[in-house]
């Protein structure tokens, strides 16, 4: 008996250890300003500065969201609006190009990625909310996207008033889930919900049957519809997305200068020239 | 700095965590007995004196015990559907742990068989059993008493596998964790309740494997003659 309770009491310690650790881990970069994260730079040491010295800046982009930032499988490179977005941004940093490294992320860990340093910037069709402006800081809009439907074509399913009961398959972490279940409220359905890592897992969900409607940003859709001739894009858009470059807070020097950037690309008609290079503009 | 008001967050939204225990409660506990079942069926024919049975149970313990388990629950999950047969996600979630663990287990099984002297074998069939019949009334009841440390160790690994679901939107514990996190933006709470709510799990049941171990080696050192 004595050893059943010592080996519980051994194991809930462990435990209480590595989340203490990671308590102390955690707090110190917050209280010590806005170091990078190592300890052997002193900590006044500014992010633009730390990428400076690095050589290269790293950016947070999908790797699976044709037309904004996608890993090309014939090319093995990354391609997409986004991906020139963060290309004219190392070129302000550095005044020559190329002096940029992709991180794919996914809409559950590039919030995470950035808090902990290991992205300098998100670049990834993250919306402006709220909630999320208290965990990082935003650049101007460069793109307004809205949450739509992707179905098969036989289903006989319109909008979201078909769905009551049905299943939606949204990507975790993302905004999606939130604004559905809002826009279902006000016309009276309750559909179910299902969330999955990744927008591939939940195409292959869609036409498996194991859900009903595909649910993301229509620009995101796009490239998915492409993909199965045997699906659509419902016409009806559920939200307004502002999509913005996220930088970690604290990174004052760099985000401004990515909001320069972007404001400059506005004023120029750039962001419309690339938006049309990347067939976005077709609402 | 203790994150106090982050940790009440989570305690707060106890109940969606609880809801996701009860669903890796429930889909461990169906593919325990799916696994159980198999394990000893399988175990039973893998020492059989049929040859092509026993080539059978090979093929199947091989194949399950060599291939990840992710790429059966995905089959079952996203593959099966083409072919017209649509399971729930829990019946994925039970096939899946449920034959992987089998696999394992009949294992288990056989080794317990064979740590049984032949003569008892020997003997049942001298009093007219048949194969089947040793087994049942003479083997495994003996078999039973050294496999049940390793079987409980398989069942905390069953439980442990079932984290696997979260992938295909099983609704359970690691599937709440991961949304309610990613929503949230806690990450290192909501991994470290998950830890702690799967420990409550496993742990109990590793602490009795090591007991009925103990008891075990007492027992046979006590059977030793002076």
């Amino acid at each position: 008996m004595r050893g059943w309770v010592r080996s519980v009491v051994a194991g809930v310690l462990a435990l209480g250890v590595a989340v203490l650790a990671g308590c102390g881990s955690a707090a110190e970069p917050a209280s010590g300003g806005e170091g990078g994260g190592s300890g052997e730079q002193p900590a006044q040491v500014s992010k633009l500065e730390e990428i400076k010295r690095r050589g290269y800046l790293i950016v947070g982009v999908k790797a699976d969201v044709p037309g904004f930032g996608y890993l090309n499988p014939e090319t093995n490179m990354y391609e997409g609006y986004e991906i020139d977005l963060a290309k004219k941004i190392a070129e302000e940093i550095f005044k020559v190009p190329g002096q940029v490294k992709f991180e794919p992320v996914t809409a559950k860990t590039r919030i995470g990625l950035l808090q902990s340093g290991q992205i300098d910037m998100i670049i990834a069709t993250v919306t402006v909310t709220e909630q999320r402006k208290q965990e990082v800081d935003f650049s101007p809009v460069y793109y307004t996207d809205g949450i739509q439907l992707l179905v098969k074509k036989d289903s006989g399913i319109t909008g979201l008033k078909d769905l009551d009961g049905k299943t939606i398959g949204v990507a975790q972490g993302a905004t999606t889930r939130a604004r559905l279940e809002e826009k279902a409220k006000e016309l009276g359905v309750t559909p179910k919900f299902a969330e999955f890592p990744d927008y591939p897992s939940i195409l292959a969900a869609l036409q498996a049957g194991r859900v009903d409607a595909f649910s993301v940003d229509g620009a995101i859709l796009k490239g998915y519809q492409m993909q199965d001739p045997s699906t659509v894009i419902l016409p009806e858009k559920y939200s307004e997305e502002p999509y913005a470059i996220a930088t970690r807070q604290g990174d004052d020097d760099l985000r401004d200068l990515v909001a320069q950037v972007i404001t400059r690309m506005q004023e120029s008609g750039e962001l419309q020239k690339l938006q049309e290079k990347w067939g976005l503009t077709g609402q | 700095m203790f994150d106090l008001e982050d940790w009440l967050t989570l305690l707060r939204d106890w109940r969606y965590f609880a809801e996701g225990l009860g669903q890796t409660v429930k889909a461990s506990g169906l593919a325990l007995l799916l696994a159980l079942g198999i394990g000893v069926v399988v175990g039973v024919l893998s020492v059989a004196p049929w040859r092509p049975v026993r080539g059978l149970t090979r093929v199947y313990v091989e194949f399950f015990q060599n291939t990840p388990l992710v790429v059966h629950a995905f089959f079952l999950y996203y593959g099966l559907p083409h072919l017209g047969i649509s399971l729930p996600v829990l019946a994925v979630g039970v096939l899946a742990l449920g034959v992987y663990t089998g696999a394992y287990i009949s294992e288990v099984i056989r080794a317990g068989i064979q740590s049984i002297h032949r003569g008892q074998l020997e003997a049942a069939y001298s009093q007219g059993f048949t194969y089947l019949q040793a087994m049942r009334y003479i083997i495994l009841p003996q078999a039973f008493r050294v496999v049940m440390p390793p079987l409980t160790n398989q069942m905390v690994n069953l439980i442990k596998n079932s984290a696997v679901l979260a992938m295909i939107a099983g609704d359970e514990l690691m599937y709440r964790a991961d949304g309610w996190s990613s929503y949230n933006f806690l990450y290192r709470q909501a991994y470290t309740a998950v830890a702690l709510l799967y420990l409550c799990l496993t742990l109990p049941l590793a602490t009795v494997a090591r007991r009925l171990e103990q008891r075990l080696l007492g027992r046979e050192s006590r059977e030793v003659p002076l």
